[in-house]
Protein backbone atom coordinates (compact mmCIF):
# COMPACT_ATOMS: atom_id res chain seq x y z
CA UNK A 1 0.00 0.00 0.00
CA UNK A 2 1.19 3.29 -0.76
CA UNK A 3 1.87 6.62 1.21
CA UNK A 4 -1.55 7.91 -0.14
CA UNK A 5 -3.75 5.12 0.52
CA UNK A 6 -2.55 4.53 3.99
CA UNK A 7 -2.88 8.06 4.61
CA UNK A 8 -6.70 7.74 3.29
CA UNK A 9 -7.36 4.61 4.94
CA UNK A 10 -6.23 6.12 8.56
CA UNK A 11 -8.41 9.15 7.61
CA UNK A 12 -11.15 6.96 6.98
CA UNK A 13 -11.02 4.83 10.27
CA UNK A 14 -10.75 7.99 12.16
CA UNK A 15 -14.35 9.81 10.76
CA UNK A 16 -15.77 6.06 11.35
CA UNK A 17 -14.47 5.77 14.71
CA UNK A 18 -15.78 9.00 15.46
CA UNK A 19 -18.84 8.97 13.67
CA UNK A 20 -21.50 8.26 16.60
CA UNK A 21 -20.47 11.06 18.93
CA UNK A 22 -20.21 13.29 15.70
CA UNK A 23 -23.19 12.62 13.90
CA UNK A 24 -25.84 11.48 16.17
CA UNK A 25 -27.99 8.42 16.36
CA UNK A 26 -29.56 8.89 12.52
CA UNK A 27 -26.03 8.51 10.80
CA UNK A 28 -24.99 6.25 12.73
CA UNK A 29 -28.14 3.77 11.76
CA UNK A 30 -27.66 4.86 7.83
CA UNK A 31 -24.18 4.04 8.41
CA UNK A 32 -24.59 0.59 9.77
CA UNK A 33 -26.53 -0.07 6.90
CA UNK A 34 -24.37 1.15 4.10
CA UNK A 35 -21.75 -1.31 5.77
CA UNK A 36 -23.82 -4.32 5.98
CA UNK A 37 -25.60 -3.78 2.45
CA UNK A 38 -21.94 -2.89 1.27
CA UNK A 39 -20.79 -6.50 2.10
CA UNK A 40 -23.83 -7.59 0.56
CA UNK A 41 -22.87 -6.33 -2.22
CA UNK A 42 -19.93 -7.36 -2.16
CA UNK A 43 -20.53 -10.48 -1.84
CA UNK A 44 -22.48 -10.24 -4.85
CA UNK A 45 -19.44 -8.69 -6.61
CA UNK A 46 -17.07 -11.78 -5.26
CA UNK A 47 -19.08 -13.24 -8.54
CA UNK A 48 -19.65 -10.47 -10.46
CA UNK A 49 -16.49 -8.38 -10.45
CA UNK A 50 -14.12 -11.57 -10.52
CA UNK A 51 -15.67 -14.25 -11.62
CA UNK A 52 -17.99 -12.26 -14.32
CA UNK A 53 -21.53 -13.91 -13.01
CA UNK A 54 -24.32 -11.55 -12.11
CA UNK A 55 -26.13 -13.51 -9.62
CA UNK A 56 -29.36 -12.33 -8.66
CA UNK A 57 -30.26 -14.31 -5.80
CA UNK A 58 -28.01 -12.87 -3.00
CA UNK A 59 -31.00 -11.44 -1.04
CA UNK A 60 -32.02 -15.58 -0.65
CA UNK A 61 -28.68 -16.17 1.53
CA UNK A 62 -29.08 -12.89 3.41
CA UNK A 63 -32.56 -13.42 4.26
CA UNK A 64 -32.59 -17.33 5.28
CA UNK A 65 -29.83 -16.41 7.62
CA UNK A 66 -31.72 -13.36 9.08
CA UNK A 67 -34.78 -16.06 9.09
CA UNK A 68 -32.53 -18.49 11.14
CA UNK A 69 -31.33 -16.26 13.43
CA UNK A 70 -33.96 -14.29 14.34
CA UNK A 71 -36.46 -17.88 14.44
CA UNK A 72 -34.16 -19.15 16.30
CA UNK A 73 -33.20 -16.30 18.85
CA UNK A 74 -36.83 -15.15 19.73
CA UNK A 75 -38.92 -18.87 19.33
CA UNK A 76 -36.12 -20.77 20.84
CA UNK A 77 -34.10 -18.84 22.62
CA UNK A 78 -31.35 -20.16 21.71
CA UNK A 79 -27.78 -17.77 22.64
CA UNK A 80 -26.33 -15.67 20.09
CA UNK A 81 -23.14 -17.88 19.89
CA UNK A 82 -25.13 -20.07 18.38
CA UNK A 83 -27.74 -18.07 16.38
CA UNK A 84 -24.99 -16.42 14.60
CA UNK A 85 -22.99 -19.54 13.31
CA UNK A 86 -26.50 -21.28 12.44
CA UNK A 87 -27.51 -18.33 10.43
CA UNK A 88 -24.00 -18.21 8.26
CA UNK A 89 -24.74 -21.90 8.04
CA UNK A 90 -28.23 -22.05 6.79
CA UNK A 91 -27.20 -19.43 3.75
CA UNK A 92 -24.40 -21.74 3.03
CA UNK A 93 -25.96 -24.94 3.07
CA UNK A 94 -28.58 -23.01 0.64
CA UNK A 95 -25.42 -21.37 -1.83
CA UNK A 96 -24.62 -25.44 -2.34
CA UNK A 97 -27.58 -25.63 -3.43
CA UNK A 98 -28.12 -22.85 -5.83
CA UNK A 99 -24.62 -23.37 -6.87
CA UNK A 100 -25.45 -25.99 -9.13
CA UNK A 101 -26.67 -22.21 -11.28
CA UNK A 102 -23.15 -22.24 -12.65
CA UNK A 103 -23.40 -24.92 -14.85
CA UNK A 104 -24.96 -22.67 -17.30
CA UNK A 105 -23.39 -18.49 -18.04
CA UNK A 106 -24.23 -15.35 -19.31
CA UNK A 107 -28.33 -14.91 -19.60
CA UNK A 108 -29.15 -18.57 -18.17
CA UNK A 109 -26.97 -17.74 -15.06
CA UNK A 110 -28.82 -14.66 -14.42
CA UNK A 111 -32.29 -16.09 -15.35
CA UNK A 112 -31.78 -18.97 -13.08
CA UNK A 113 -30.78 -17.01 -10.20
CA UNK A 114 -33.99 -14.83 -10.15
CA UNK A 115 -35.91 -17.65 -10.18
CA UNK A 116 -34.27 -19.27 -7.11
CA UNK A 117 -34.55 -15.86 -5.39
CA UNK A 118 -38.19 -15.96 -6.13
CA UNK A 119 -38.71 -19.40 -4.77
CA UNK A 120 -36.95 -18.42 -1.23
CA UNK A 121 -39.16 -15.10 -1.21
CA UNK A 122 -42.42 -17.46 -1.99
CA UNK A 123 -41.98 -19.33 0.73
CA UNK A 124 -41.29 -16.57 3.27
CA UNK A 125 -44.61 -15.25 2.44
CA UNK A 126 -46.47 -18.41 2.26
CA UNK A 127 -45.03 -20.46 4.55
CA UNK A 128 -46.42 -18.22 7.20
CA UNK A 129 -47.08 -20.75 10.18
CA UNK A 130 -43.02 -20.88 10.36
CA UNK A 131 -41.72 -17.82 8.77
CA UNK A 132 -44.40 -15.63 10.42
CA UNK A 133 -45.82 -14.71 6.65
CA UNK A 134 -45.36 -10.86 6.01
CA UNK A 135 -44.89 -9.48 9.64
CA UNK A 136 -41.76 -11.83 9.89
CA UNK A 137 -40.41 -12.57 13.17
CA UNK A 138 -40.49 -8.94 15.33
CA UNK A 139 -38.29 -8.26 18.51
CA UNK A 140 -34.78 -9.98 17.58
CA UNK A 141 -32.60 -8.84 20.64
CA UNK A 142 -29.29 -7.34 20.14
CA UNK A 143 -26.70 -10.15 20.25
CA UNK A 144 -24.66 -11.37 23.54
CA UNK A 145 -21.79 -13.14 23.69
CA UNK A 146 -22.47 -14.58 27.40
CA UNK A 147 -21.96 -11.72 29.62
CA UNK A 148 -20.93 -9.30 27.35
CA UNK A 149 -24.00 -7.75 25.28
CA UNK A 150 -24.91 -5.17 23.15
CA UNK A 151 -27.18 -2.33 24.48
CA UNK A 152 -26.96 0.17 21.88
CA UNK A 153 -27.23 1.36 18.23
CA UNK A 154 -23.55 2.77 18.53
CA UNK A 155 -22.38 -0.23 20.26
CA UNK A 156 -23.34 -2.32 17.75
CA UNK A 157 -22.64 0.15 15.35
CA UNK A 158 -18.63 -0.62 16.02
CA UNK A 159 -19.21 -4.04 16.14
CA UNK A 160 -20.34 -3.93 12.13
CA UNK A 161 -17.25 -1.95 11.57
CA UNK A 162 -15.10 -4.24 13.00
CA UNK A 163 -16.96 -7.24 10.92
CA UNK A 164 -16.33 -5.23 7.94
CA UNK A 165 -12.93 -4.21 8.66
CA UNK A 166 -12.13 -7.90 8.97
CA UNK A 167 -14.02 -9.05 5.85
CA UNK A 168 -12.31 -6.52 3.91
CA UNK A 169 -9.23 -7.27 5.12
CA UNK A 170 -9.43 -11.40 4.34
CA UNK A 171 -11.32 -10.71 1.00
CA UNK A 172 -7.81 -8.46 0.08
CA UNK A 173 -5.65 -11.63 0.90
CA UNK A 174 -8.76 -13.24 -1.13
CA UNK A 175 -8.59 -11.34 -3.64
CA UNK A 176 -4.60 -11.29 -4.71
CA UNK A 177 -4.43 -15.16 -3.71
CA UNK A 178 -4.54 -17.93 -6.85
CA UNK A 179 -7.73 -18.93 -6.31
CA UNK A 180 -8.87 -15.27 -6.45
CA UNK A 181 -6.68 -14.90 -9.55
CA UNK A 182 -8.28 -17.49 -10.89
CA UNK A 183 -11.51 -16.03 -10.95
CA UNK A 184 -10.33 -13.71 -12.52
CA UNK A 185 -8.68 -15.86 -15.57
CA UNK A 186 -11.69 -17.49 -16.05
CA UNK A 187 -13.69 -13.96 -16.51
CA UNK A 188 -11.19 -13.05 -18.57
CA UNK A 189 -11.02 -16.97 -21.44
CA UNK A 190 -12.61 -19.93 -19.22
CA UNK A 191 -11.67 -21.84 -22.10
CA UNK A 192 -7.85 -20.85 -21.58
CA UNK A 193 -8.35 -21.72 -17.84
CA UNK A 194 -9.41 -25.55 -18.90
CA UNK A 195 -6.74 -26.00 -21.58
CA UNK A 196 -4.20 -24.95 -18.30
CA UNK A 197 -5.83 -27.55 -15.89
CA UNK A 198 -8.54 -25.52 -13.90
CA UNK A 199 -11.77 -27.18 -13.37
CA UNK A 200 -13.16 -24.16 -13.92
CA UNK A 201 -16.84 -24.69 -12.94
CA UNK A 202 -16.16 -26.26 -9.67
CA UNK A 203 -13.64 -23.33 -8.86
CA UNK A 204 -16.67 -21.28 -9.91
CA UNK A 205 -18.90 -23.16 -7.53
CA UNK A 206 -16.38 -22.85 -4.47
CA UNK A 207 -16.51 -19.24 -5.65
CA UNK A 208 -20.46 -18.93 -5.32
CA UNK A 209 -20.50 -20.81 -2.06
CA UNK A 210 -17.50 -18.71 -0.43
CA UNK A 211 -20.13 -15.60 -1.71
CA UNK A 212 -23.54 -17.01 -0.36
CA UNK A 213 -21.55 -17.18 2.93
CA UNK A 214 -20.32 -13.62 3.04
CA UNK A 215 -23.79 -12.61 2.18
CA UNK A 216 -25.18 -15.00 5.05
CA UNK A 217 -22.95 -12.90 7.10
CA UNK A 218 -24.07 -9.69 5.63
CA UNK A 219 -28.13 -11.20 6.94
CA UNK A 220 -26.79 -11.96 10.06
CA UNK A 221 -25.57 -8.32 10.79
CA UNK A 222 -28.34 -7.38 9.41
CA UNK A 223 -30.96 -8.83 11.31
CA UNK A 224 -29.97 -7.96 14.61
CA UNK A 225 -29.80 -4.20 13.78
CA UNK A 226 -33.11 -4.12 11.83
CA UNK A 227 -34.89 -6.24 14.94
CA UNK A 228 -37.02 -8.24 12.71
CA UNK A 229 -37.41 -9.52 9.48
CA UNK A 230 -40.09 -10.28 6.63
CA UNK A 231 -40.25 -11.65 3.63
CA UNK A 232 -39.36 -8.01 1.87
CA UNK A 233 -35.41 -9.26 2.66
CA UNK A 234 -35.75 -11.81 0.35
CA UNK A 235 -37.76 -10.03 -2.24
CA UNK A 236 -35.97 -9.54 -6.07
CA UNK A 237 -35.12 -5.50 -4.91
CA UNK A 238 -32.60 -6.77 -3.08
CA UNK A 239 -30.74 -8.81 -5.08
CA UNK A 240 -30.99 -5.80 -7.80
CA UNK A 241 -29.60 -3.51 -5.27
CA UNK A 242 -27.08 -5.05 -4.23
CA UNK A 243 -25.66 -5.71 -7.66
CA UNK A 244 -26.72 -1.81 -8.11
CA UNK A 245 -24.38 -0.89 -5.48
CA UNK A 246 -21.40 -2.81 -6.36
CA UNK A 247 -21.72 -1.38 -9.92
CA UNK A 248 -22.28 1.95 -9.25
CA UNK A 249 -19.01 1.76 -6.55
CA UNK A 250 -16.81 -0.06 -8.47
CA UNK A 251 -17.08 -4.00 -9.35
CA UNK A 252 -13.70 -5.63 -8.89
CA UNK A 253 -12.61 -3.91 -5.67
CA UNK A 254 -13.24 -3.74 -2.08
CA UNK A 255 -14.11 -0.26 -1.12
CA UNK A 256 -16.73 0.37 -4.27
CA UNK A 257 -19.59 -1.91 -3.18
CA UNK A 258 -19.56 0.00 0.24
CA UNK A 259 -19.46 3.48 -1.54
CA UNK A 260 -22.15 1.99 -3.91
CA UNK A 261 -24.57 1.54 -0.67
CA UNK A 262 -23.61 4.95 0.49
CA UNK A 263 -25.12 6.14 -2.81
CA UNK A 264 -28.25 3.61 -3.46
CA UNK A 265 -29.00 3.71 0.52
CA UNK A 266 -28.55 7.61 0.94
CA UNK A 267 -30.00 8.42 -2.22
CA UNK A 268 -33.15 6.61 -1.37
CA UNK A 269 -33.36 8.28 2.08
CA UNK A 270 -33.15 11.45 0.55
CA UNK A 271 -35.38 11.06 -2.40
CA UNK A 272 -37.99 9.20 -0.35
CA UNK A 273 -38.78 11.82 1.96
CA UNK A 274 -40.04 14.27 -1.07
CA UNK A 275 -40.52 11.78 -4.12
CA UNK A 276 -42.55 8.44 -4.40
CA UNK A 277 -40.98 6.71 -7.31
CA UNK A 278 -37.82 6.63 -5.90
CA UNK A 279 -37.12 3.43 -7.30
CA UNK A 280 -37.29 5.58 -10.43
CA UNK A 281 -34.13 7.68 -9.62
CA UNK A 282 -32.43 4.34 -8.45
CA UNK A 283 -32.80 3.03 -12.29
CA UNK A 284 -31.79 6.27 -13.81
CA UNK A 285 -28.81 6.05 -11.64
CA UNK A 286 -27.93 2.80 -12.57
CA UNK A 287 -28.50 3.89 -16.35
CA UNK A 288 -26.07 6.90 -15.99
CA UNK A 289 -23.93 4.50 -14.13
CA UNK A 290 -23.66 1.90 -17.09
CA UNK A 291 -23.48 4.93 -19.94
CA UNK A 292 -20.88 7.43 -18.30
CA UNK A 293 -18.90 5.47 -15.19
CA UNK A 294 -18.85 1.88 -16.57
CA UNK A 295 -16.12 1.85 -13.55
CA UNK A 296 -18.37 3.03 -11.12
CA UNK A 297 -17.07 5.62 -8.59
CA UNK A 298 -13.93 3.85 -8.05
CA UNK A 299 -13.33 4.75 -11.98
CA UNK A 300 -14.16 7.83 -11.78
CA UNK A 301 -12.24 8.78 -9.04
CA UNK A 302 -9.14 7.18 -10.99
CA UNK A 303 -9.72 9.33 -13.72
CA UNK A 304 -10.04 12.18 -11.60
CA UNK A 305 -6.36 11.00 -9.93
CA UNK A 306 -5.02 10.78 -13.25
CA UNK A 307 -5.73 13.95 -14.62
CA UNK A 308 -4.76 16.00 -11.37
CA UNK A 309 -1.37 13.76 -11.19
CA UNK A 310 -0.88 15.23 -14.44
CA UNK A 311 -1.87 18.84 -13.98
CA UNK A 312 0.61 18.74 -11.20
CA UNK A 313 3.32 17.40 -12.99
CA UNK A 314 2.76 20.02 -15.95
CA UNK A 315 2.99 22.55 -13.13
CA UNK A 316 7.13 23.45 -12.23
CA UNK B 1 3.65 -49.65 -26.61
CA UNK B 2 5.34 -47.43 -24.12
CA UNK B 3 7.05 -45.56 -26.78
CA UNK B 4 3.63 -44.39 -28.07
CA UNK B 5 3.03 -41.17 -26.49
CA UNK B 6 -0.34 -40.36 -28.57
CA UNK B 7 -2.41 -42.26 -30.21
CA UNK B 8 -5.64 -41.59 -31.98
CA UNK B 9 -7.98 -44.12 -33.52
CA UNK B 10 -10.63 -43.06 -36.01
CA UNK B 11 -11.68 -40.16 -34.78
CA UNK B 12 -14.37 -38.16 -36.58
CA UNK B 13 -15.90 -34.58 -35.77
CA UNK B 14 -19.86 -34.19 -37.24
CA UNK B 15 -20.87 -30.37 -37.32
CA UNK B 16 -24.18 -30.47 -38.25
CA UNK B 17 -23.76 -32.41 -41.53
CA UNK B 18 -20.15 -31.06 -42.01
CA UNK B 19 -17.75 -33.75 -40.90
CA UNK B 20 -14.66 -31.63 -39.86
CA UNK B 21 -12.63 -34.45 -38.89
CA UNK B 22 -13.30 -37.91 -40.80
CA UNK B 23 -12.04 -40.97 -39.63
CA UNK B 24 -8.50 -39.56 -38.46
CA UNK B 25 -5.55 -41.93 -37.10
CA UNK B 26 -2.31 -40.96 -36.05
CA UNK B 27 0.35 -42.76 -33.88
CA UNK B 28 3.14 -40.71 -32.24
CA UNK B 29 5.85 -41.36 -30.47
CA UNK B 30 7.04 -40.18 -27.72
CA UNK B 31 9.78 -37.30 -28.06
CA UNK B 32 8.71 -37.12 -31.76
CA UNK B 33 8.44 -33.85 -33.81
CA UNK B 34 5.29 -34.20 -35.83
CA UNK B 35 3.59 -31.50 -38.05
CA UNK B 36 0.74 -31.21 -39.08
CA UNK B 37 0.31 -29.60 -42.93
CA UNK B 38 -2.75 -29.05 -45.07
CA UNK B 39 -4.86 -26.25 -46.83
CA UNK B 40 -7.59 -24.13 -44.63
CA UNK B 41 -10.54 -26.27 -43.70
CA UNK B 42 -8.18 -29.40 -43.30
CA UNK B 43 -9.77 -29.89 -40.13
CA UNK B 44 -6.63 -29.36 -38.07
CA UNK B 45 -7.47 -27.23 -35.49
CA UNK B 46 -10.93 -29.41 -34.92
CA UNK B 47 -8.48 -32.38 -34.61
CA UNK B 48 -6.80 -30.90 -32.17
CA UNK B 49 -9.97 -29.46 -30.33
CA UNK B 50 -11.07 -33.21 -30.04
CA UNK B 51 -7.19 -34.40 -28.72
CA UNK B 52 -7.51 -32.05 -25.95
CA UNK B 53 -10.73 -32.26 -24.80
CA UNK B 54 -11.69 -28.95 -26.21
CA UNK B 55 -14.37 -30.40 -28.23
CA UNK B 56 -16.07 -33.70 -28.10
CA UNK B 57 -15.39 -36.14 -30.85
CA UNK B 58 -18.32 -37.46 -32.36
CA UNK B 59 -16.63 -40.60 -32.28
CA UNK B 60 -12.95 -42.54 -32.07
CA UNK B 61 -10.52 -42.67 -29.50
CA UNK B 62 -7.47 -40.66 -27.76
CA UNK B 63 -4.74 -42.45 -25.80
CA UNK B 64 -2.33 -40.57 -24.17
CA UNK B 65 0.87 -43.07 -23.03
CA UNK B 66 -1.32 -46.04 -23.31
CA UNK B 67 -4.30 -44.48 -21.74
CA UNK B 68 -7.64 -43.54 -23.03
CA UNK B 69 -8.37 -40.19 -22.49
CA UNK B 70 -11.58 -40.03 -24.62
CA UNK B 71 -14.11 -39.20 -21.64
CA UNK B 72 -11.49 -36.92 -19.92
CA UNK B 73 -12.04 -33.41 -19.41
CA UNK B 74 -10.04 -31.53 -21.35
CA UNK B 75 -8.36 -30.18 -17.73
CA UNK B 76 -7.63 -33.69 -16.61
CA UNK B 77 -5.61 -34.37 -20.18
CA UNK B 78 -3.60 -31.09 -18.80
CA UNK B 79 -3.14 -32.82 -16.07
CA UNK B 80 -2.00 -36.06 -17.62
CA UNK B 81 0.66 -33.92 -19.62
CA UNK B 82 -1.19 -32.59 -22.64
CA UNK B 83 -0.25 -28.93 -23.54
CA UNK B 84 -1.44 -26.84 -26.19
CA UNK B 85 -1.57 -23.24 -27.60
CA UNK B 86 -4.52 -21.81 -29.62
CA UNK B 87 -4.51 -20.72 -33.31
CA UNK B 88 -6.66 -17.16 -32.28
CA UNK B 89 -4.30 -15.98 -29.71
CA UNK B 90 -6.05 -17.23 -25.86
CA UNK B 91 -4.41 -15.20 -23.60
CA UNK B 92 -5.98 -13.41 -20.47
CA UNK B 93 -5.95 -9.73 -21.30
CA UNK B 94 -6.71 -7.85 -18.66
CA UNK B 95 -4.05 -9.58 -16.72
CA UNK B 96 -0.59 -8.79 -16.50
CA UNK B 97 2.05 -11.18 -18.16
CA UNK B 98 3.69 -12.26 -14.90
CA UNK B 99 -0.34 -13.09 -13.75
CA UNK B 100 -0.77 -14.83 -17.24
CA UNK B 101 2.48 -16.89 -16.63
CA UNK B 102 0.99 -17.69 -12.52
CA UNK B 103 -2.36 -19.21 -13.69
CA UNK B 104 -0.26 -21.14 -16.26
CA UNK B 105 2.04 -22.38 -13.56
CA UNK B 106 -0.53 -23.51 -10.67
CA UNK B 107 -2.68 -24.67 -12.95
CA UNK B 108 -1.39 -28.33 -12.66
CA UNK B 109 -1.09 -28.22 -9.07
CA UNK B 110 -3.28 -27.80 -5.65
CA UNK B 111 -1.86 -24.25 -5.10
CA UNK B 112 -4.53 -23.45 -7.51
CA UNK B 113 -7.26 -23.71 -4.64
CA UNK B 114 -5.26 -21.71 -2.31
CA UNK B 115 -7.26 -18.81 -0.98
CA UNK B 116 -5.40 -17.35 2.59
CA UNK B 117 -2.18 -16.45 0.64
CA UNK B 118 -1.47 -13.95 -2.01
CA UNK B 119 0.26 -14.76 -5.06
CA UNK B 120 3.02 -13.37 -4.66
CA UNK B 121 4.38 -15.09 -1.46
CA UNK B 122 5.12 -17.54 -3.71
CA UNK B 123 8.65 -16.80 -4.70
CA UNK B 124 9.15 -20.21 -6.77
CA UNK B 125 6.12 -19.38 -8.84
CA UNK B 126 6.78 -15.54 -9.79
CA UNK B 127 11.25 -16.81 -10.16
CA UNK B 128 9.33 -19.47 -12.67
CA UNK B 129 7.42 -16.81 -14.58
CA UNK B 130 10.29 -14.15 -15.09
CA UNK B 131 12.35 -17.00 -16.23
CA UNK B 132 10.20 -18.26 -18.72
CA UNK B 133 9.15 -14.60 -19.88
CA UNK B 134 12.45 -13.84 -20.40
CA UNK B 135 12.77 -17.16 -22.38
CA UNK B 136 10.09 -16.22 -24.77
CA UNK B 137 11.49 -12.95 -25.54
CA UNK B 138 9.33 -11.05 -22.95
CA UNK B 139 11.68 -9.95 -20.18
CA UNK B 140 10.90 -7.14 -18.14
CA UNK B 141 7.32 -7.35 -19.25
CA UNK B 142 5.93 -8.67 -16.25
CA UNK B 143 3.94 -6.08 -14.87
CA UNK B 144 2.67 -5.07 -18.38
CA UNK B 145 -0.97 -6.14 -18.97
CA UNK B 146 -1.26 -8.30 -21.60
CA UNK B 147 -3.58 -6.50 -23.31
CA UNK B 148 -1.05 -3.71 -24.20
CA UNK B 149 1.69 -5.65 -25.56
CA UNK B 150 1.81 -5.75 -29.07
CA UNK B 151 0.30 -8.57 -30.96
CA UNK B 152 3.47 -10.66 -31.63
CA UNK B 153 4.37 -10.82 -28.25
CA UNK B 154 0.92 -12.10 -27.16
CA UNK B 155 1.77 -14.92 -29.75
CA UNK B 156 5.33 -15.55 -27.56
CA UNK B 157 3.12 -15.20 -24.22
CA UNK B 158 0.47 -17.95 -25.61
CA UNK B 159 3.91 -20.61 -25.98
CA UNK B 160 4.87 -19.76 -22.79
CA UNK B 161 1.66 -20.18 -20.78
CA UNK B 162 1.71 -23.78 -22.50
CA UNK B 163 5.29 -24.51 -21.79
CA UNK B 164 4.17 -23.95 -18.09
CA UNK B 165 1.98 -27.16 -17.79
CA UNK B 166 4.98 -29.27 -17.85
CA UNK B 167 3.45 -30.62 -21.05
CA UNK B 168 4.43 -33.96 -21.61
CA UNK B 169 2.81 -33.73 -25.26
CA UNK B 170 2.79 -30.44 -26.79
CA UNK B 171 0.30 -29.18 -29.18
CA UNK B 172 1.14 -25.73 -31.01
CA UNK B 173 -2.03 -24.40 -33.04
CA UNK B 174 0.15 -22.31 -36.13
CA UNK B 175 2.40 -20.49 -33.66
CA UNK B 176 3.35 -18.24 -36.54
CA UNK B 177 0.69 -17.15 -37.41
CA UNK B 178 0.28 -13.34 -38.36
CA UNK B 179 3.80 -12.92 -37.55
CA UNK B 180 6.58 -10.79 -39.03
CA UNK B 181 9.45 -12.95 -40.82
CA UNK B 182 11.68 -11.57 -37.71
CA UNK B 183 8.81 -13.29 -35.27
CA UNK B 184 8.47 -16.07 -36.83
CA UNK B 185 12.26 -17.03 -37.40
CA UNK B 186 12.27 -16.46 -33.42
CA UNK B 187 9.41 -18.31 -32.45
CA UNK B 188 10.52 -21.45 -34.83
CA UNK B 189 14.21 -21.40 -33.07
CA UNK B 190 12.57 -21.50 -29.68
CA UNK B 191 10.25 -24.50 -30.96
CA UNK B 192 13.42 -25.90 -32.22
CA UNK B 193 15.46 -25.56 -28.89
CA UNK B 194 12.08 -27.38 -27.08
CA UNK B 195 13.66 -30.55 -25.35
CA UNK B 196 13.72 -33.70 -27.19
CA UNK B 197 11.53 -35.15 -24.07
CA UNK B 198 8.37 -33.13 -24.96
CA UNK B 199 6.85 -34.93 -27.92
CA UNK B 200 5.44 -32.44 -30.19
CA UNK B 201 2.54 -31.82 -32.28
CA UNK B 202 2.68 -28.75 -34.50
CA UNK B 203 0.23 -27.29 -37.31
CA UNK B 204 2.01 -25.04 -39.17
CA UNK B 205 1.30 -23.43 -42.98
CA UNK B 206 4.75 -22.17 -43.88
CA UNK B 207 6.38 -25.41 -45.76
CA UNK B 208 9.49 -24.19 -44.68
CA UNK B 209 9.36 -23.74 -41.27
CA UNK B 210 7.18 -26.78 -41.31
CA UNK B 211 9.68 -29.38 -43.14
CA UNK B 212 12.86 -28.09 -40.80
CA UNK B 213 10.99 -29.15 -37.79
CA UNK B 214 9.74 -31.91 -38.35
CA UNK B 215 10.18 -35.55 -37.81
CA UNK B 216 7.74 -36.59 -39.36
CA UNK B 217 4.64 -34.98 -41.32
CA UNK B 218 0.78 -35.66 -41.55
CA UNK B 219 -1.37 -34.42 -44.19
CA UNK B 220 -4.86 -33.48 -43.80
CA UNK B 221 -7.24 -32.73 -46.46
CA UNK B 222 -10.79 -32.81 -46.20
CA UNK B 223 -10.71 -34.17 -42.97
CA UNK B 224 -8.34 -37.09 -43.81
CA UNK B 225 -4.92 -38.04 -44.05
CA UNK B 226 -3.88 -38.51 -46.98
CA UNK B 227 -0.44 -38.86 -46.38
CA UNK B 228 2.26 -39.25 -43.75
CA UNK B 229 5.34 -39.33 -44.14
CA UNK B 230 9.26 -38.08 -43.97
CA UNK B 231 9.54 -34.31 -45.01
CA UNK B 232 11.67 -35.58 -47.78
CA UNK B 233 8.48 -38.15 -48.58
CA UNK B 234 6.19 -35.42 -48.59
CA UNK B 235 8.17 -33.07 -50.05
CA UNK B 236 8.39 -35.31 -53.11
CA UNK B 237 4.99 -36.32 -53.59
CA UNK B 238 3.05 -35.15 -56.01
CA UNK B 239 -0.35 -34.76 -54.41
CA UNK B 240 0.75 -33.13 -51.64
CA UNK B 241 1.72 -30.58 -53.94
CA UNK B 242 -1.57 -30.12 -55.82
CA UNK B 243 -3.55 -30.48 -53.02
CA UNK B 244 -1.68 -28.27 -50.66
CA UNK B 245 0.11 -25.40 -52.46
CA UNK B 246 -3.15 -25.59 -54.83
CA UNK B 247 -5.13 -24.43 -52.05
CA UNK B 248 -2.37 -22.77 -50.21
N1 LIG C 1 -17.47 -24.75 -34.21
C1 LIG C 1 -17.69 -25.05 -35.51
N2 LIG C 1 -18.94 -25.14 -35.98
C2 LIG C 1 -19.17 -25.46 -37.25
N3 LIG C 1 -18.21 -25.68 -38.16
C3 LIG C 1 -16.93 -25.59 -37.76
C4 LIG C 1 -16.61 -25.27 -36.42
N4 LIG C 1 -15.25 -25.25 -36.29
C5 LIG C 1 -14.76 -25.56 -37.51
N5 LIG C 1 -15.75 -25.75 -38.39
C6 LIG C 1 -15.59 -26.14 -39.80
O1 LIG C 1 -14.83 -27.31 -39.82
C7 LIG C 1 -13.91 -27.30 -40.89
C8 LIG C 1 -12.51 -27.50 -40.37
O2 LIG C 1 -12.11 -26.32 -39.67
P1 LIG C 1 -10.70 -26.24 -38.94
O3 LIG C 1 -10.52 -27.43 -38.09
O4 LIG C 1 -10.64 -24.93 -38.29
O5 LIG C 1 -9.68 -26.32 -40.15
P2 LIG C 1 -8.14 -25.91 -40.22
O6 LIG C 1 -7.63 -25.68 -38.85
O7 LIG C 1 -7.49 -27.08 -40.90
O8 LIG C 1 -8.06 -24.68 -41.08
C9 LIG C 1 -14.11 -25.97 -41.62
O9 LIG C 1 -14.96 -26.20 -42.71
C10 LIG C 1 -14.80 -25.12 -40.59
O10 LIG C 1 -15.63 -24.18 -41.19
MG1 LIG D 1 -6.81 -24.01 -37.98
Amino acid sequence: MDRGRAVLAAVALAAALALPSAAGPFWTGLVTQMYIFGLLALSVDLLLGHAGLFSLTHASFFAVSAYTVAILQVRYAVPTALAAPAGILAGTLLALLFGLAVRTRGVYFILITIAFGYVVWGVAHRWSSFTGGDNGVTNVPFPALGAAAITSHTQYYYLVLAAVIVCGLGYRVFMRSPFGLGLRGIKASESRMQSLGFRTSAHLYAAFVLSGALASFAGVLYVYYNKFVNPVAASFPVSVEAALMAIVGGTGTIIGPFLGAAVVLGLRNWVSSFFELHAAVMGAVFIATVLWAPQGLVGIAGRLRARFGKAKERTP
Amino acid sequence: MSNTALEVGALAKVFGGLAAVDGVSLKVAAGERRVLIGPNGAGKTTLFHCITGTLKPTSGQVTLFGRDVTRLAEYSRTALGMGRTFQITNVFPDLTLGENLALAIVGTDRRKWVLHRPMQAYADVRRQALESLERVGLAGRADQPAKLVSYGERRQLELALALNTRPKVLFLDEPCAGLSPAERQRISQMIGELPRDITLLMIEHDMDVALGLADRVTVLHQGRVILEGSPDEVRANAQVRDVYFGHA
